[in-house]
């Protein structure tokens, strides 16, 4: 396997994308996202950490002719286990889930999570990318968040 | 207030987390083929799925037991309310046993305290209507 860094990991996903709808988690990896590829099909989660996959589902499920990807980081990801299993469970198939691992919550200081306790694979139409550590930080999100929703929703349409 | 009656202010998108006081409710939904019923597990976790409703055009209706409610803190703080996605809620008000006691007491000025207007209503517990 070829080690990858966090911004090395994010660009990879970001050049797999065409019209797809990318729903991206709180810290770090919205902000990876916005400096590296900005898109109007593009929704940065900036809060409710955890949420950014069942946000996914719910998109999914209401839009079955649009592919949706939600990238998360192993943090995230193990902060709604529950919804992995619902996804698991619905099977969605216009729905890629994206876990960027890197073993830490690193937008907080690099603290460990314990996301060596599971295997992400096993989810529905998910794949992992092991990271090493990068602890480069991208600036801030300058979008206004209502004028983001009010973007990214008529992408949805 | 029944399930007919609810859907008839344009739901298009129901989901939550189920109430012993919702049953007959959720029975409705789960027989609506117009619905598809999701088994949320968590009350954020069925926020989030009606904000994914939401910009997929849906009017989406969220039902949780009070006993949910402080799983949806984050999520109304941080994402509801900085993007300005509306949603609609429907919380029971469960006040026995004593475990219920004081979330009970404490459910609407929780409520007024996360900027949600609520306003009560008997539930028709029996009614399929």
């Amino acid at each position: 396997m070829v080690e990858m860094t966090r911004l090395q990991a994010v660009r990879s996903v970001l050049n797999t994308l065409s019209d797809e709808l990318l729903v991206v988690t709180t810290g770090f990896l919205s902000r990876d996202v916005f400096c590296l590829g900005d898109r109007k099909e593009n929704f940065y989660m900036c809060g409710s950490m955890g949420n950014a996959y069942p946000i996914g589902i719910g998109i999914a499920l209401n839009t079955p002719k649009r592919n949706v990807v939600v990238l998360s980081g192993d943090g995230a990801a193990l902060m709604s286990l529950g919804s992995l299993a619902l996804g698991n469970s619905l099977k969605l198939p216009n729905l890629r889930h994206v876990i960027i691992d890197n073993g830490k919550y690193v937008s907080t200081g690099g603290q460990p999570t314990c996301s060596d306790g599971i295997d992400f694979s096993q989810f529905h139409n998910t794949q992992v990318i092991n990271v090493t550590s990068d602890e480069t930080a991208s600036p801030r999100i300058t979008l206004n968040p209502v004028e983001m929703a009010d973007r990214f929703r008529s992408c949805c349409k | 207030m029944t399930y007919n009656e609810c859907k008839a202010q344009g739901f298009d998108f129901i989901v939550g987390v189920p109430c012993s006081s919702l049953k007959v409710f959720i029975e409705c939904l789960r027989q609506d083929e117009a619905m598809r019923y999701v088994p949320v597990q968590r009350e954020d976790t069925a926020v989030a799925l009606a904000v994914g409703a939401f910009f997929a055009g849906k009017k989406p209706l969220v039902f949780m037991q009070n006993s949910g409610l402080g799983h949806i803190v984050n999520i109304v703080s941080s994402l509801l309310i900085p993007y300005d996605i509306p949603l609609h809620f429907l919380v029971t008000m469960r006040e026995q046993p004593f475990e219920h006691e004081h979330m009970f007491a404490i459910t609407k000025p929780l409520l007024s305290l996360l900027g949600i207007e609520s306003r009560t209503f008997l539930i028709n517990a029996a009614s399929h209507g």
